[in-house]
């Protein structure tokens, strides 16, 4: 019954039954009914993305002006200005007058692509090196597994710091120390499916009709490792952020002025009494993370049976 | 298979781990598109033409890399790091000073997150699907996508500055002397001495971030736990367990015995992230460990200490994973049997 119907959506005859693309697009539309923390992650990520994508719309003040007669103003501060309108901050002011609502609300321009490109960038040159290594075996696989252990070796942050602090504090170099550090989880992953694919019949199939070796690597065998390294990719993205506000945090990030939320926390510490000035970006990067998670956790029930029937 | 072929088999992995780490280390420091010397030495040292030949000498920096390497790892396994630009002094010295008290933080942090995450865990699993269950795992998803930072901070103004409850930044308070150095552990120290006081105070400091730092691997041990124990209560001896007449309790014994057994694995895992924890934690309450001074080396550019830190944490981290494995060892017949 359910092939049926699959087979007339997807145009294929019926006895070749559900890909395995439709499988977990199934297993997808069926865990968003089932978890409804997914869906509830979706919107606050897309929530996010048009806020970021919209800020000059939604924030009321120039994120980086400054007015030092109204230094550290309470959330809610509504101020007469000189032209007689009056003006509310709704999260209150830093200790440059800066207005924080407007700051959060340009925030999610940095921390959201800085996160996305860590991850896309991160995991496709593990995806590469993952595919190379588990397709020619031998000493490539060797010698590329072996340098993935090392970066494995340092935890996280220490292995970003270390590298962030070789190229100098900047943007670029926040993501690019991040990226060296994420690779490696996606090249073992990658690896060990191309391994387990590359035995199977229609590889052995492609083979027999002469097909070359990167036809072979990135035509047949890739396209079935995919999906698991995308749910990977989806579980680590509020990983990637959260390091990534660690980082910023530390300074090692965006440049001190800018409006970033890691960056914003750390300015935030040292006027520790007002307290809006790191709660509210704090909990920027929270939400944000959190939907992330509640969609990767529902993800992860789809790639992890176990856990399917609970 | 003998404990002994089971302990060398793994030690052989080891090992070229350890030496790839110092080479990674040693390449990251010379990515620095600063000269070393500059670097290293302080400004009234360079105008010395000896004493930046010596250093040269030292360290080897007027050879080819490969040659570089082999003086490093000669002055490492000397136990010399070099000398941080910060502190002035030998790296080495930094680290045997600051390393108790992370040392401190971190295991008292896995004890609470083992306690929480176990015992969520474990509820969970029991009363699986039910609303505890849920409530459980919602919580531990919020916990686990807020940052460290700014955990520690809600938890400083909540607990610290409006209620009072724990003490604030620090080891101890301004006007308490350390406790007589035995294991560098505060907390132990006092006791030893038989200070209570000073064991109070020291405990009153350590408890706010060791319990935000091990809330935070709590939720990882919570989510294995959770799946592993499932699993296990699915299986037949449990199901003969109960057929026996064994009572639920003994019952429930059984499958958390076996359950427990990734678990381990996770403690592992989850202390290289305490200790990469430990960075922003302790620069946040001002916890004078390892990971503040490897905070304030990155701020600074200070490499031998950058390097001498992430190379420390890195070992700590692999010596750690290799005597999980040997827990293994006794935890899981299935290793024993294997060589058979």
């Amino acid at each position: 019954m359910t092939t049926a119907s699959n087979a007339k959506v997807a145009g294929l005859p019926p006895e070749l039954g559900p890909s395995r693309l439709q499988l977990w697009l199934r297993a997808i539309s069926f865990q968003l009914r089932k978890n409804p923390l997914i869906t509830l992650g979706i919107l606050i990520v897309l929530g996010w993305f048009l806020v970021s994508l919209f800020a000059p719309l939604v924030a009321t003040a120039e994120p980086l002006a400054q007015n030092v007669t109204n230094r550290l103003l309470t959330p809610g501060t509504t101020v007469e200005l000189s032209d007689g309108s009056s003006f509310t901050y709704h999260m209150g002011t830093d200790e440059l007058g800066r207005d924080i609502f407007s700051r959060v609300v340009y925030g999610g321009r940095i921390t959201i692509p800085a996160g996305l490109a860590v991850i896309i960038i991160g995991s496709l040159l593990g995806t590469v090196i993952g595919a190379i290594a588990g397709y020619a075996g031998g000493l490539w696989d060797e010698l590329l597994m072996r340098i993935s252990e090392l970066f494995l070796a340092f935890p996280t942050i220490i292995l970003a710091l270390a590298v962030t602090a070789a190229l100098g504090p900047d943007l670029n170099n926040a993501i690019l120390a991040l990226v060296v550090v994420w690779w490696p989880t996606y090249a073992r992953l990658v690896r060990s499916l191309v391994l387990e694919i590359k035995s199977q019949e229609f590889v052995e199939a492609a083979r027999s009709i002469g097909a070359s070796n990167r036809y072979i690597l990135f035509r047949t065998i890739l396209p079935n490792a995919i999906a698991p390294a995308i749910v990977l990719a989806t579980l680590d993205i509020g990983n990637a952020i959260l390091t990534f506000a660690g980082l910023s945090f530390l300074g090692l990030g965006a440049e001190p002025s800018s409006p970033e939320w890691g960056r914003m926390v750390a300015i935030g510490i040292d006027f520790f009494d007002q307290w809006w000035m790191w709660l509210y970006p704090g909990l920027a990067i929270a939400s944000l993370v959190m939907a992330f998670n509640f969609i990767g956790d529902g993800l992860r029930d789809v790639a992890d049976p176990r856990t399917r029937n609970g | 298979m003998a404990f002994h072929i089971y302990f060398l088999r793994r030690l052989l992995f080891v090992v070229p781990l350890l030496f790839g780490i110092t080479i990674m280390a040693f390449l990251i420091a010379n990515a620095v598109p600063a000269d070393p010397v500059t670097a290293n030495l302080p400004q009234n040292a360079l105008n010395d033409e000896n004493l930046v030949q010596a250093f040269r000498e030292k360290w080897g920096l007027d050879q080819p890399l490969h040659v570089q390497y082999l003086t490093y790892i000669g002055n490492l396994l000397q136990g010399d790091m070099g000398r941080s630009i910060k502190t002035g002094r030998p790296v080495i010295d930094d680290i045997k000073q600051f390393l108790p008290a992370t040392m401190e933080l971190a295991t008292l942090s896995i004890v609470i997150g083992l306690f929480l995450g176990v015992g969520v865990g474990i509820i969970s699993a029991v009363y699986r699907n039910s609303l505890i269950d849920y409530v459980s795992r919602i919580f531990s998803l919020i916990g686990v996508s807020f940052p460290v930072f700014v955990l520690a901070l809600i938890g400083l103004a909540v607990l610290y500055a409006q209620l009072g409850i724990v003490a604030g930044p620090g080891r101890l308070g301004f006007r308490t002397a350390d406790p007589p150095l035995v294991t560098g552990f505060f907390t132990v120290d006092a006791l030893l001495a038989g200070d209570l006081k000073t064991f109070q105070e020291a405990f009153s400091h350590i408890i706010l971030p060791a319990f935000i730092l091990g809330s935070y691997v709590a939720g990882t041990i919570a989510r294995v736990t959770r799946s592993s124990l499932l699993e296990v209560l699915g299986m037949d001896y449990m199901r003969t367990a109960r057929a026996k007449g064994l009572g639920e309790r003994r019952v429930l014994w059984h499958g958390v015995r076996n359950a427990l057994i990734p678990v381990v694995t996770i403690i592992g895992l989850s202390y290289g992230n305490l200790l990469a924890g430990t960075v922003l934690t302790e620069s946040i309450f001002a916890w004078p460990g390892i990971g503040r001074y490897m905070f304030r080396a990155s701020t600074s550019q200070d490499f031998p200490a950058i390097m001498g830190v992430s190379m420390l944490i890195a070992i700590i981290y692999i010596v750690v994973n290799f005597v999980v494995d040997m827990l293994y060892f006794f935890l899981d017949p299935r290793i024993r049997g294997e060589g058979r």
